[in-house]
């Protein structure tokens, strides 16, 4: 199966790049033509570093009829891309969030629908071994119903390696665009794609208030509330310093009526200190999610099926983070007003 | 401290832990409380006991109110009228109008009214308002609190929020009073509050609640409580993030003494590190102003006001849905010097 990386914008790249080259059964071909002349982390400079095949223009990576693409380009920039691949009959995994507006999410899955293509939202994290764990313990009972759950998903500032993640043009916004997603989803899947009915927010731009563009948030909190009652407050905040050891993490608890489950996302497997650069050591534990993801991809395109997540689940999670957005605005909590309540 | 007579009133979880406290330092207590528990407390600490609050009340130097909380106004006030100071535990009240009275009480007889927000006083809240205070991490921006126990059904009063608030009030003022002495005055809360939120509730009960905290200083804030099931251990974490860094703590991730094999009962009362008790601590404190100490203490009767009406405004806020804002025109506290923002 021939797969093409779409742009070499998001910092993930890189890892999924990593990923398709180490299979037997994949024919990889990279493009990265939006890339800025010049820049070591992007274009040909990259691949040549990755040892991959390079495109120069996205007419020369789409003439060469990908069966499947990776979009990787600007959150402003999938829906141009994911609209060009599906009208090449090429499946979609488009990197997180799907879009910057509704209209553009909209648009992505109408148009892989037509052309029969499968739209997939890179959302990782519910592939770890541990939150399926959780989600069976909720499932089964053992859990007890869901009352409420709290969340982190924090990292360092991604515009120190790519300038565009404060740019809100080509972001869609900071931090709260950036990582409030990735607890949204997991939350999809908790609740089986209830839509969120309300969303409350408060942010602020005092972190790295030089890296980002005006008005740009780099902290935020955003509580959300399901139809069903249930509740999830999260911390979304691009709070973690950039000269830790790791690029930051993701936790989520849940409380049932029965049981308190923590899940940790990137655990850490071996501590100390580190005397040759004076820092503590941080040896992450977990599984490879990237990789998992990757094959709940290949697996639906070969065989056609539905991939999950899909568009319409990237739609339900931009959803919270727009309404987030709106919240921001008017400072009073936002209600999702189509929202297709669940019954509880 | 031997000039100090205590008139503890109450016989309940707190009540047993403050009344070694003032023996500890060597006052003389009476103690009054409703309560079959009352006689053995009184006899166990050698507390002189009394039958009813207004002997108990009547030539106390301090009256430390330690009953469910829609009582703390009534007890207080009639204190207050008696001429004693007092260590009213938190929350002062369950509405703000009822807390401001009892602080403009005191203040116009002439006595001191001190809340009991121990949590100033656990090493690692006291060690954190250090570091902020002192610009260790420089600019704050985001900080989020977690506190959770089982849910406190050994007395019925908790689950019953015309006694006690509810989760938001009993529990999370703790944390709401932190955030607002780390990070100064807050002008908007939004909370939401799930589960068993009223009395009676039924076998092993669960509540929580979410509150997001937005301080003038521009500061964001999330609490976070739980009242979870039977078994769930007593923990607190928080973690506050600013420009020059992160600060963590989780209660339960580095003991001093852990011990496993035995089939414990979780506390209702945390109890501090080794070293000294955060309760004795704040009695100290507390005692040294009552016996004409210059220095105030960590906590003022305004600031256990202003506690109240973050909580109030949680409790609105989870009834109404809507975000509640706070005029800032109000009292000014004294703690809040030294804040880095």
């Amino acid at each position: 199966m021939r797969v093409a990386v779409l742009s070499f914008a998001h910092v993930h790249a890189t890892a999924y790049i990593e990923l398709l080259r180490d299979r037997d059964d994949i024919d990889l071909i990279t493009a990265d033509p939006d890339a800025p002349p010049g820049d070591p982390e992007r274009g040909h400079a990259l691949a040549e570093r990755l040892g991959v095949p390079y495109a120069d223009s996205w007419d020369a990576v789409f003439a060469l009829r990908p069966d499947a693409v990776v979009v990787t380009s600007e959150n402003a920039r999938h829906r141009r891309l994911v609209e060009r691949a599906a009208a090449s009959g090429a499946h979609v995994l488009c990197e997180k969030p799907l879009a910057t507006t509704e209209a553009d999410a909209q648009a992505m899955i109408e148009a892989c629908a037509r052309a029969g293509v499968g739209l997939m939202t890179a959302y990782p994290v519910r592939f770890s071994p541990a939150f399926a764990a959780l989600d069976r313990s909720l499932a089964d009972g053992s859990l007890g119903a869901l009352v409420s759950v709290h969340g982190t998903n924090n990292g360092a500032n991604p515009a120190r390696s790519r300038s565009w993640f404060g740019d809100p043009e080509l972001a869609g916004g900071g931090a709260v665009m950036d990582h409030t997603v990735h607890l949204a989803d997991l939350m999809d899947v908790l609740l089986g794609g209830e839509e969120a009915a309300e969303v409350y927010a408060q942010a602020n731009s005092v972190l790295d208030a030089d890296l980002a563009g005006p008005g740009v948030e780099t902290a935020g909190l955003v509580t959300v509330r399901y139809p069903g009652g249930v509740v999830a407050a999260i911390d979304c905040s691009w709070s973690h310093p950039a000269d830790h050891p790791t690029w930051g993490g993701l936790t989520l608890t849940c409380v049932g009526e029965r049981a308190m489950v923590e899940f940790d996302a990137f655990p850490r497997l071996l501590g100390g200190f580190d005397s040759t650069t004076g820092r503590g050591r941080w040896e992450p534990g977990g599984t490879d999610m990237d990789a998992a993801m990757l094959d709940e991809f290949l697996d639906a395109a070969r065989t056609g099926r539905r991939p999950r997540p899909d568009g319409e689940a990237g739609l339900r999670t931009l959803r919270i983070v727009l309404a987030a957005y709106a919240s921001l605005r008017t400072g009073r909590p936002c209600v999702l007003a189509d929202v297709q309540r669940v019954a509880s | 401290m031997a000039e100090l007579d205590i008139a503890v009133i109450g016989a309940g979880g707190i009540a047993r832990v403050h009344l070694p406290a003032w023996t500890a330092l060597g006052a003389r207590v009476r103690l009054y409380a409703p309560d079959e528990r009352a006689p053995e407390l009184a006899g166990a600490h050698g507390a002189t006991l009394h039958s009813s609050l207004h002997e108990a009340i009547s030539g106390a130097t301090v009256v430390d109110v330690c009953t469910p909380t829609d009582t703390h106004r009534g007890i207080t006030l009639a204190a207050v009228a008696a001429g004693a100071h007092v260590l009213c535990e938190k929350p002062l009240a369950l509405r703000t109008a009822d807390a401001q009275e009892m602080a403009d009480a005191a203040d116009a007889a002439g006595v001191r009214l001190y809340p009991g927000h121990v949590v100033r006083w656990f090493p690692a809240y006291d060690r954190l308002r250090a570091v902020v205070a002192g610009g260790g991490l420089g600019r704050i921006a985001v900080a989020r609190f977690t506190r959770t126990g089982c849910y406190p059904a050994w007395s019925p009063w908790f689950a019953d929020p015309a006694r006690s608030g509810g989760i938001l009030t009993d529990q999370m003022i703790h944390d709401m009073d932190i955030a607002r002495w780390l990070f100064g005055e807050v002008v908007r809360v939004h909370a939401h509050q799930r589960g068993h939120l009223a009395a009676p509730v039924p076998p092993a009960p669960v509540a929580t609640g979410t509150a997001v905290l937005t301080h003038a200083s521009g500061v964001i804030t999330q609490v976070v409580g739980v009242w979870g099931p039977p078994a769930t251990p007593f923990r607190t974490t928080f973690h506050v993030s600013g420009t020059d860094g992160t600060v963590r703590h989780d209660s339960l991730a580095s003991p001093a003494l852990r011990v496993t094999g035995t089939a414990g009962d979780p506390e209702g009362i945390p109890s501090g590190d080794f070293g000294q008790s955060p309760y004795l601590a704040q009695i100290r404190e507390f005692a040294d102003a009552f016996a004409g100490g210059v220095q105030e203490p960590r906590v003022t009767a305004a600031d256990g006001v202003a506690a109240v009406r973050i909580a109030e405004a949680a409790v609105e806020s989870a009834r109404t849905g809507r975000a509640v804002e706070l005029s800032t025109s109000v009292e000014q506290s004294t703690s809040m010097e030294g804040i880095v923002t």
